[in-house]
Parts: C-alpha cells; sequence; structure tokens
C-alpha cells in the first residue's frame, strides 16, 4: 500500500513540477512583456567592482535592451539602500530604488518593517533555506569569505592565518576595509578573529575578536586607518582584510603594481551573505521581478562568480557541472572554502553588538 | 574716531524714521529679506524639522525622550568633546594663520599675480577635503610618506620614532587646517582691502606708530569679521566627517562619524538616535553662536 | 616697510610649502601606475573617460546657477539686515550656520520627501524640476560662505551713506543694490563665488541622492575601488577648477569701476 501511495504521490508530484514548469515558462513571457512596457530598472549601491556587477549589468542590459537601468548611488551601504526605499515611499521618480542588495541581518528587519515586497524566483527551490526567507521576502545572492590582501612589495612572506597577524614582522600592516562600529565586512573580520582562536560561535567569538584586535594593537601592528586598495599600495596599509571578491578584484586592478597575494586563513573562514529584496514602494516592480529572475538564472549566478563571488547557487551549479573552469582557476582553491562558516541571524545580531559597543573600549584604538 | 562699523549700536541709535514714512518703508524692507527667509524656511529648515522630530521619536513613531537620553553615553559624550576640542583648534590655528596669509598677500607689497592666484587656490583648497586631502596626507606624512621618506633618508630625521603619528588628534588637526586657512583667507582678503589707504597716511600724519595703526585702526575694523569667520571655521570643522573618517576612520570617535554610523551604517542604523546626535550638533552649534554674538558684543565696545 | 615685505614673503613660503607639499606626494603616487617607471597611464585613463567632461559640464553649469541664485537671495537679505533689521541679525546668522552642521543626507532625504513626485511641489516629477532643486539645495549648501563673504563686504563700504544719495538722486531699490551696492561688494561677492563653485563641484550626496549625473558621484565612482585613477584625479579636478576660478576672476575685471576697487 505504502509502494502504491508512493507511486501515486511522486506521479503527482511529476505532474505538479511540469505543469509547473509551463506555467513558470508561460508567466515568465508575461513578465517579461510587462517589464518591457515599465522599461526602467533603478538600481543601488552596485559598484561595478563588486561581484562583476558592471558586467552582470551589462548582460541584463543586452538581454531586454528595451530596459534602462538607473543606476543610484553606487557607493551606497546596507543601511543607505533601506533608508532610500523609506525617503521615497510617495516618490516614483527616478530617486526610488526598485531592488535592492543588502547584508543578511537586513532583510529580516527590512520586511519587519514593511519596506521589501515577496517574489519568489523560478530557481527558487535550488538555493539554501538558510539563505531565504521562508515567505520569498528577501533571497540570499551570493557570498565570500574573508581574507587578507597582502602587498607582496612590503610584506615579504604573507600570513597564512589570524595568529600569524601578531608576529612581529607585521608591525603597522594590518588593516580592516571599514568601521568596525559601522561596516558589516570589519565587524565580520573581528568576529571570524574570534572564531580562529577557538571561541564558539556568537557573543563568545565577537568578545574574542575584540580581545584579538586589542593584541594586535598593543603589538603595534593594527593601523586603525579604513584600508582601500589606494592605501594598500601606497603602503600605508600593506594587510587588508576584505572579502575575497573585493580582494580578488583589487588584484585585477592593480595589475601587478604591486604584486599581491590572496590568501583566506586557514581557521576563521567566514562566510557572509548578501540578498536580493524587492522595495514595496517600487515603481516598476516587474523589471524588479526580471532582474531578480536574470540574476538567480544560470546566466546571472555565473557573472557573479566571474566577479569572484560565489553565488548562492553554487553548489546546485557545480552538480549539474556548468560551473566554468577557467573561472574556478582564477579563485582561490576550493579546499580553503570547505572550512567556511555560515554565522546564523542570532549569532551575527549577538556578535555584532558586542563588538560595536565594546570596540572603543576594549581595543583601545582611540586617539588621544 | 569716526563710527565706522555698523554696529547694531549705532544704526539702531540712528535710524528712527518718521511714523508715516516708516509704515510705508516697512514693507520694503521685509520684502528684501523675504526671499532669503522664504527658500530657508522652504530648502533648509523644513526638510530638516522631520530629523528635528525624528530625534523626539522612536521606530513605533511615538514621542520619547530615550534618543536624547541615550546622548549621554559616554561614548556619544565623549566624541562631542573630542569634536569641539578638534575644530576648536582647526578654527583657532586656521584663522590666525589665515589672516597672517590675507595680510600678507594683501598688504605685504607683494607682486600683484601672487593676490589673485592665491585667492583663487584658496578657493578651490577651501574644499579640499575627504578621501583626497586624507589620502594626500597620507602620502605626505604616513609611515611611508613622501615627507616622512626624505626626511628619514635625507635628514636622518625619522620623525615616528619621535612619536609624531598622523593618525593622531594633532595629525587630524593639521589636516582639517589645510580647508580652514584657504576659508579664513577668501572671506577676510575682502576686509583687508576695505582698509582704506587714507587711514594708514592719516594715521602717519597724526604721528601714529605701525603698532598704533594695527590696534587702533586696523584691528577695530578688521574684528567683527575675523571673530564671525571664526565661528564659521569652527562650524565648518564641527560638521566635517569625510575627512576624519578617511583618516582615521576607527581610531578617532567624533560626532559625525557617530551619526553617519547610525544614519547610514551596515550595522547600527538607529536613525533616531542619528537624528538626536545631529540635533545635538545644532544645539552646540546655536550655543557657540550665542558664545560669538556676545563676544563680539563684548569686544567691540572694548574696542570703542 | 621693507622688514613688512620680507615677513610677507616668510609668511606666504610657509604656506606655499603647507599647502603644495601634499599636492606634490599625491602627484608623485599618481605617477606610479606603471612598475618601475613614472608615468602619466593613471591621468590618460582619467582624461579619456567621456563621462568626465559630460559630469564636469554638468556641474560647471549647476555651480552658475547656484552662485547667480546665491547672489540674489544673499545680497539683498544681507544689504536689507546691515541697514534696518539689525534684530534679524543673530536669527540670520544662526540659519547661516545650519548647513554645516546638519548632514546634507538629512537634507536630501527631506527633499524627497517633501517635493517628490506626489508632493503638492512635484520638483522630483521632472528632470529641469529636479536640476532646479539640485541649484536650490546646493545654494543652501553655500549660504554660509556666501552670507559671510557678503556680510564682510558690506562692512566695509559705507552703505547708509550709498543708499540716502543713491535717494536722493531719486534711485529705486533695485538700482540701490543692483548699481550701487552690489558693484561695491563686487570682491566679496566673488569671494563668495568661488568657495560656492568649489563645493558645487565636488558635491556628492545630493547629486547622488537626487539622481543627477554630476562630477561628485562620478569621483566618488571612480574612486572606489582604484588605486591609481583617484589620486591622478583628484589633481586634475584641483588644476581645472582652479583654472575656473582664475577664469572667473580674469572676467570680474571687466566688471564696472567703484570707489572701492580703483584697479
Amino acid at each position: 500500500m505504502f509502494k502504491f501511495t508512493g507511486k501515486v504521490l511522486s506521479l503527482s508530484a511529476a505532474t505538479l513540477m511540469v505543469s509547473s514548469v509551463i506555467s513558470s515558462a508561460a508567466s515568465m513571457d508575461d513578465l517579461v512583456k510587462a517589464a518591457k512596457a515599465e522599461g526602467q530598472l533603478t538600481t543601488i549601491a552596485l559598484p561595478h567592482d563588486w561581484c562583476g556587477y558592471g558586467d552582470v549589468i551589462a548582460g541584463f542590459k543586452a538581454k531586454y535592451p528595451e530596459i534602462t537601468v538607473n543606476e543610484l548611488n553606487p557607493d551606497a551601504g546596507s543601511g543607505d539602500e533601506v533608508e532610500a526605499i523609506k525617503a521615497n515611499k510617495d516618490n516614483k521618480g527616478p530617486q526610488a530604488p526598485d531592488v535592492i542588495d543588502v547584508g543578511l541581518s537586513f532583510g529580516p528587519t527590512a520586511k519587519a518593517d514593511g519596506l521589501i515586497q515577496p517574489y519568489k524566483v523560478s530557481t527558487w527551490d535550488s538555493i539554501p533555506d538558510s539563505a531565504k526567507d521562508a515567505d520569498g521576502y528577501w533571497t540570499g545572492d551570493y557570498y565570500g569569505v574573508l581574507s587578507f590582501l597582502v602587498n607582496k612589495d612590503l610584506v615579504k612572506e604573507s600570513p597564512a592565518d589570524w595568529a600569524d597577524l601578531l608576529k612581529p614582522e607585521f608591525a603597522n600592516t594590518v588593516a580592516l576595509a571599514g568601521d568596525p562600529r559601522a561596516s558589516n565586512q570589519a565587524i565580520q573580520a573581528v568576529y571570524a578573529a574570534g572564531l580562529s582562536g577557538g571561541a564558539a560561535a556568537g557573543e563568545a567569538a565577537g568578545t574574542a575578536g575584540l580581545d584579538f584586535f586589542k593584541k594586535l594593537n598593543a603589538a603595534g601592528n593594527f593601523v586603525p586607518v579604513i584600508g582601500k586598495p589606494a592605501t594598500l599600495a601606497q603602503g600605508q596599509t600593506p594587510i587588508l582584510v576584505t572579502w575575497d571578491y573585493n580582494a580578488l578584484a583589487g588584484r585585477d586592478t592593480l595589475k601587478g603594481n604591486p604584486p599581491v597575494d590572496v590568501v583566506v586563513p586557514k581557521t576563521g573562514v567566514v562566510a557572509g551573505v548578501y540578498v536580493q529584496a524587492i522595495s514595496a514602494y517600487a515603481p516598476h516592480p516587474n523589471a524588479a521581478k526580471l532582474w531578480l529572475e536574470y540574476l538567480y538564472s544560470d546566466e546571472g549566478q555565473i557573472g557573479w562568480l566571474k566577479g569572484y563571488c560565489h553565488p548562492i547557487r553554487f553548489n546546485d551549479l557545480a552538480k549539474n557541472g556548468k560551473l566554468p573552469a577557467d573561472v574556478m582557476a582564477k579563485l582561490p582553491p576550493a579546499e580553503a572554502y570547505t572550512a567556511a562558516v555560515f554565522p546564523t541571524l542570532d549569532e551575527q545580531g549577538k556578535s555584532k553588538e558586542a563588538i560595536t559597543k565594546n570596540w572603543d573600549a576594549v581595543v583601545g584604538a582611540n586617539v588621544k | 574716531m569716526t563710527d565706522l562699523s555698523l554696529s547694531d549700536h549705532a544704526v539702531a541709535g540712528k535710524t528712527a524714521p518718521p511714523a508715516e514714512a516708516r509704515s510705508l518703508r516697512l514693507p520694503t524692507q521685509w520684502l528684501g529679506v523675504a526671499p532669503f527667509f522664504l527658500f530657508a524656511i522652504m530648502f533648509l529648515i523644513l526638510p530638516t524639522l522631520y530629523l528635528m522630530l525624528g530625534a523626539f521619536q522612536n521606530d513605533a513613531g511615538e514621542f520619547t525622550l530615550e534618543n536624547i537620553a541615550a546622548l549621554a553615553q559616554p561614548s556619544i559624550v565623549s566624541a562631542y568633546w573630542i569634536s569641539i576640542k578638534v575644530s576648536l583648534a582647526s578654527s583657532l590655528i586656521g584663522a590666525f594663520a589665515g589672516l597672517a596669509i590675507a595680510i600678507a598677500i594683501v598688504r605685504g607689497g607683494l607682486p600683484e599675480w601672487i593676490r589673485s592666484a592665491t585667492l583663487t587656490f584658496s578657493g578651490v583648497a577651501s574644499n579640499f577635503a575627504g578621501v583626497p586631502l586624507a589620502f594626500a596626507f597620507i602620502a605626505t606624512l604616513g609611515r611611508l610618506g613622501l615627507a616622512t621618506v626624505i626626511l628619514n633618508t635625507l635628514f636622518g630625521l625619522n620623525i615616528y620614532a619621535h612619536g609624531f603619528n598622523i593618525l593622531s588628534f594633532w595629525g587630524l588637526t593639521l589636516t582639517y587646517v589645510y580647508f580652514q586657512i584657504p576659508l579664513m583667507v577668501v572671506i577676510i582678503v575682502p576686509a583687508i582691502d576695505g582698509l582704506k589707504k587714507e587711514w594708514g597716511e592719516a594715521a602717519a600724519t597724526l604721528g601714529a606708530t605701525m603698532a598704533q595703526y594695527w590696534r587702533m585702526v586696523v584691528i577695530p575694523v578688521i574684528w567683527p569679521s575675523f571673530l564671525g569667520t571664526v565661528i564659521l571655521l569652527f562650524a565648518n570643522a564641527f560638521g566635517a566627517i569625510a575627512t576624519a573618517y578617511a583618516l582615521t576612520g576607527s581610531s578617532l570617535n567624533i560626532v559625525p562619524i557617530l551619526l553617519y554610523a547610525q544614519i547610514r551604517g551596515d550595522v547600527l542604523h538607529n536613525a533616531h538616535l542619528g537624528y538626536a546626535i545631529a540635533f545635538g550638533m545644532i544645539v552646540i552649534t546655536g550655543l557657540a553662536n550665542v558664545f560669538y554674538i556676545w563676544f563680539r558684543t563684548r569686544s567691540e565696545r572694548w574696542l570703542k | 616697510m621693507k622688514s613688512g615685505k620680507f615677513w610677507a614673503w616668510v609668511v606666504f613660503a610657509l604656506g606655499a610649502a603647507y599647502f603644495f607639499i601634499p599636492l606634490i606626494a599625491t602627484v608623485e603616487f599618481s605617477l606610479r601606475m606603471r612598475r618601475g617607471a613614472y608615468s602619466f597611464d593613471a591621468y590618460q585613463i582619467v582624461l579619456g573617460d567621456p563621462r568626465f567632461q559630460a559630469t564636469f559640464g554638468y556641474s560647471v553649469l549647476a555651480a552658475v546657477c547656484t552662485i547667480i541664485l546665491g547672489v540674489l537671495i544673499v545680497v539683498p537679505a544681507a544689504y536689507w539686515i546691515r541697514l534696518r533689521l539689525p534684530q534679524l541679525r543673530p536669527v540670520v546668522e544662526f540659519i547661516t550656520l545650519l548647513p554645516l552642521v546638519i548632514p546634507a543626507i538629512v537634507i536630501v532625504f527631506g527633499y524627497i520627501r517633501m517635493y517628490g513626485s506626489n508632493s503638492p511641489l512635484p520638483f522630483l516629477a521632472s528632470d529641469m524640476g529636479t536640476n532646479a532643486l539640485l541649484v536650490i539645495g546646493y545654494a543652501m549648501l553655500a549660504l554660509p560662505y556666501m552670507y559671510r563673504a557678503v556680510d564682510t563686504g558690506l562692512r566695509t563700504i559705507d552703505v547708509r551713506t550709498l543708499t540716502e544719495a543713491a535717494q536722493i538722486l531719486g534711485a529705486g531699490w533695485g538700482t540701490i543694490i543692483g548699481r550701487v551696492i552690489l558693484p561695491n561688494v563686487l570682491i566679496a561677492v566673488l569671494s563668495g563665488a568661488f568657495l560656492t563653485f568649489a563645493i558645487v563641484i565636488g558635491e556628492f550626496t545630493m547629486a547622488s541622492l537626487l539622481n543627477r549625473p554630476a562630477f561628485g558621484p562620478y569621483l566618488q565612482n571612480v574612486g572606489a575601488n582604484r588605486a591609481y585613477e583617484p589620486a591622478a584625479l583628484a589633481i586634475i579636478a584641483f588644476a581645472i577648477t582652479w583654472g575656473c576660478m582664475s577664469l572667473i576672476q580674469i572676467l570680474s575685471r571687466f566688471a564696472p569701476r567703484s570707489a572701492n576697487r580703483p584697479n
């Protein structure tokens, strides 16, 4: 009897899948038509060097030439994007963003504030559950891990792990790529340092990370400047802790002047997930949905891979053998990513709290 | 001595137009300032009222004083204090250095082209701030900066070994002064220009020494403008964030950085606290303005 | 007097050193783009970008409009306050200090809320409207400098006497302000104009949030992840802005002469 039920169930499941594929193909055409009718997509905070967004946007424009892409403030942070939605609630002009790409913790808060609308892309099922909202309000789009970008002109031997950074030969070299009281990237770096020391995930790792940076600062190895490729090349911040995709993009722009190394640390490998969402007040909701469909299609995901980001459907693509070998060759070796840890929202929240509140007091890299 | 400064005292004493004429004239003067106030209200005050209101609200939209109370946190209080110190230091240094340069180019007997070149350069430099300025100073006085390296290799002087650090309070003040001095120069040059040659000649005829001329003629005339520019410099430094952020990002805790962290940050994002911080900045600027007016009135009386 | 000239040179030299050394360091870094040799590669990349000219041109036009608007708002107000309404001076001075401490981002968000496409004054509903709002916003940002400069200039002339003389000769208020007062404070207005110009060229927040193709967002865009180009761009922007101001300075020589500007 179970076998029979099983057959019926699997048959109906198969029928459902086929019909949903057929219906989604039909609805896809409708979506394209509706999006083209709207004629414009307004994005925000998408620097062209970040995850290869330049090429991804160009790919979208080439595929749908009737839709102009209006790019707002590429320098915006996740907070800026949310504020932009709030400010433009009543404004349907080109200042209002249609889609946002924000840090993981901003997804649930934006949903709670009623600023985003749900949409489940056609490849929804191949996205891991931990990286998407069950109701479809936000969807994880890519991730990267924290790495060290090392200026080989000034640093002879690259550090292999967090503990190496404390060594005396790295005096006045280590910098974060943001302000640990405000920037997601910098906070995750502190968190990763804590995890590398063996602390438990969550608040404990946050506190341990603060202790690590306190030691780093006391040893004179920490440079309290917000590091960029420019300061790396100039020599003020020869070792920069940043997302691997930023480090690799930086390596490309520097073109060997100076030569750099991108090192994923052996321990304390923290992955940061970013999420896509559609604004609840989007002036062009259909264009926004089409944009999401493009991003989560194989083409979009591989576009991000070319920008050195790990697309959220990475495992699915790998399973189906869709990852181009030449692109994979440019990334750090895959073994480096096996130890990657994906902090949950709860762990992120608690460690964020600990780090932002105590950075000034504990690390005391404060200026006299 | 002729009352050359149109201080409140002087004007108030002399303008008392006859009653009928007053009622005729009243509309005109208010019409004259109307555009200013109209623009200021519509495009400056009203848009920022949202911020003022936001300082007293929480996320649910209810009225609350908790954001203002939150300003009493030690980290925020110390941020305000450091901001005030940096602003005071850079505005005073910038003011006096700027005054010296302005006097040098106007009255110093230097060639004419130096004056116009300096004025236009100052115009540009007064707005040269943010990342380019911070980077310029890192490239000059950072550990591997041009000046640091030259001093080390050519003169054997290692400034970092002597305790200098560009990433410090004085390093930040030094960087701020880069746009404070030009601002002072540009604004005070017209005032120094206004010192008529005849006054110097008249003073010399009456037997005054240079020192007396400066003390009794020049300083009283320039003093109100100078003081007004000092407060402008103070507010300019107080509100400046981009330079500080780019230079001392995570080590120096100044108010605009805190404010931006709350309004724009990836993480903290309590916009209401950010608005409260901005409200506090406006209050402090208001207090500085009051102090400036009080000081100016008192010193004008003393200078007469 | 001789010692005066000596000290003037000393002060000037010290000032020049302080201001030029950081610029030289920036130039030195920007020349390092090609490994091992100094080259102008970074400059070539920057200048070859068509967006550079487009955005710079837009910002120059915006700057000129802002200067004109600023003069129209500030000069009459400063004049009347000096002449007749001294009790308003503290209020006005406080207002002019506000743009320095209120973050531009707060002002712009206020604009978007108040003048969005659904409001009674829909500036943002059209391109020209948004341009107008941007110019007005710039004028507000430049208000502190313009007001302080004009106020300083008005102090140096005898406003009352000039006004009364012009009135006796039968001039109306427009003539008084436009043909008597303004030429006499032209130097001060010029100072304010320089400062306004520099502010508008470099301004980022307003232009970016109102989605206008100005120079500030372009600068930021290029500077984001590059190493050498931002330094080159900073120097180029500095040089070009200086050039534009020198142009304004030269053009002002053709302005009407006045007792205050005998040369």
